[in-house]
């Protein structure tokens, strides 16, 4: 690891549009994030959230603009930053143990041949315990409820040691205890340096944990700290017709 | 119960079954978590023309080199066809197979011998096995266990959690190629002994009916491989009794596959009773509805 990485922005986005086959999904997104920052990027089902994230982990292309991850182009990143999925895109059926989950985290560390050592079961021991499972190990991934296993992907995360962690909607369908533990650990992770990424569209999510907030939906619509950011003009933009405003000064969105 | 090994060319056999059981418990494993059962059966019958070329040309030797470039080949092809999970491309998998397979019968049917060269191509000889196939079949014993070996952490990852793996830094479309081939060589190893049709049983049947009595991968490699083993003895034990004692003539691959399915039916009731067994029941999920802002 390079000098390079430790400093400058963790993620650094000029005037990116990204997408698939040539067709951009998201386009105008500028964003800056430093070392330790948490980012949520906001906005309704189908906005490009999630094509957003992958274009960080260089899975998705850059169409245009200018894209810098850890100090490199997103594809050149590859296999830097961490990524947390969806829990319903895995099989909760697949015969694999929590502890297998977590320790695939260290899998490019480890490499191909050789066994595991005691450094990466001492790293996937500790990040299941900063995400409160610690004594779920041996169970099987599937056992788990849906909030237990986020917090697992969560762990293999937190085992790769990434200085930029990506999370697509970390918090959907997950329970009140499960949605501690996962704000707890992230604001430990940004704590000891790591920038988040993680997308939501829950503004209440947004607003309690984000440094910044990116509003997109196709296109950024407004970047900025929470209380400036999540303004009735702007989700208004950004939601068109579902954000709707309550008599008490607060805003609703109807079908997110 | 053992006196019938002593018989070389029953020994043999049972060798032959313990080198493929040794290799189609693991694979198994990974054809099964991937959900490759199609793409597995595809691979059997794509391999059939490979087969026939390699014996009208070469005889019995020719068969293997037949078959292992026909599985090599159509292993590449697969993995380009099932490319990005796109499960429809099932369709496309399903014309590869049919139609080569169709060219495997067309040409095997231009022989005078058809009927005995097709049963033997589709249903092995495993009582014929030679010293030098057995030989053969270890190297590719050998390679297979080794490549699944290296790979099997990033299989493993691929297999769980493609995206994950993808932004993790692996390379998903060379470690699906990598599976094709490893299941391609299995079915090459396998053919001449049990054929290009009851391979398929090798390959999907010892880890379903693992699955069964464990949730642990290795574990599920393990006992696929003792399946194996326990149905192809008991298979041969049941074939030559079969024949010698009773005159009914019973394949004896076929009998090995029949047991293992056996196997796997008589191991449904053991899963029923450990999912049914008292357990945590997954907690009720509470969606995060308070979509408020102040």
């Amino acid at each position: 690891m390079t000098g390079a990485e430790v400093t400058g922005a963790a993620l650094r986005y000029a005037g990116v549009s990204v997408g698939y086959h040539g067709t951009p999904v998201l386009t105008d997104i500028d964003l800056e994030l430093s070392a330790g920052q948490r980012l949520a990027l906001v906005g309704p089902n189908g906005a490009g959230k999630s094509t957003l994230i992958k274009s960080v982990l260089g899975l998705v292309p850059v169409l245009a603009g200018s894209a810098s991850v850890l100090g490199a182009d997103p594809v050149g990143a590859r296999g830097r930053a961490g990524y947390v999925p969806q829990t319903d895109t895995l099989d909760a059926d697949f015969p694999v143990s929590v502890r297998q989950v977590v320790m695939m985290g260290r899998y490019r560390r480890i490499g191909w041949w050789r066994p595991a050592r005691a450094a990466d079961r001492r790293a996937v021991a500790e990040a299941l315990d900063r995400v409160g499972l610690a004594d779920r190990a041996g169970h099987r991934f599937g056992t788990l409820s849906g909030g237990q296993r986020q917090r697992v992907l969560l762990a293999r995360a937190i085992a790769a040691e990434p200085r930029l962690l990506l999370l697509d909607e970390p918090f959907n369908g997950v329970d009140a205890v499960s949605q501690e533990a996962i704000m707890t650990a992230l604001r430990q992770l940004s704590g000891d340096g790591t920038a988040l990424v993680l997308s939501t569209h829950d503004l209440g999510v947004a607003d309690e944990l984000a440094d910044l907030v990116c509003l997109v939906n196709g296109r950024q619509w407004a970047v900025g700290p929470p209380a400036g950011t999540l303004t009735a003009d702007n989700l208004r933009l950004t939601y068109g017709g579902h954000a709707v405003d309550l008599t008490d000064g607060r805003m609703m969105l109807v079908e997110p | 119960m053992i006196e019938p090994f002593t018989l070389p060319f029953m020994g043999r056999a049972l060798i032959e079954i313990g080198l493929l059981a040794l290799i189609c418990g693991p694979v198994s494993v990974f054809v099964y978590a991937r959900r490759l059962a199609f793409v597995s059966d595809a691979l059997t019958h794509t391999v059939f023309p490979g087969v026939v070329i390699g014996f009208v040309a070469g005889g019995l030797e020719g068969l293997f080199v037949g078959a292992l470039v026909a599985a090599l080949l159509t292993a590449v092809v697969l993995t380009l066809l099932t490319r990005g999970n796109r499960v429809s491309d099932d369709a496309a998998t399903a014309v590869v197979l049919t139609a080569m397979f169709s060219v495997g019968v067309v040409l095997v049917s231009r022989r005078t011998s058809y009927t005995a060269d097709l049963t033997a191509f589709l249903f092995g000889r495993l009582l014929t096995v030679t010293p030098r196939q057995i030989a053969e079949t270890a190297v590719v014993a050998v390679v297979v266990l080794v490549a699944l070996l290296i790979g099997a952490r990033a299989l493993l990852f691929r297999t769980f959690d493609p995206a994950g793996a993808a932004a993790a830094g692996f390379r998903v479309g060379w470690l699906d190629l990598w599976l094709n081939i490893v299941v391609a060589l299995v079915v090459v190893a396998a053919v001449r002994a049990v054929g290009t049709i009851l391979v398929v049983a090798l390959l999907i049947v010892p880890a379903a009916a693992a699955r069964m009595v464990t949730d642990k991968l290795v574990a599920m490699a393990v006992v696929g491989t003792v399946l194996i083993v326990g149905a192809g003895y008991a298979g041969l034990l049941a074939s030559w009794t079969a024949s010698l004692r009773y005159g009914v003539a019973l394949t004896s691959a076929s009998s090995v596959v029949l047991l293992l399915v056996a196997a796997y039916l008589l191991l449904i009731p053991v899963r029923l009773l450990r999912t049914r067994r008292p357990g945590v029941p997954p907690a009720p999920e509470r969606n995060s509805a308070h979509e408020l802002v102040g």
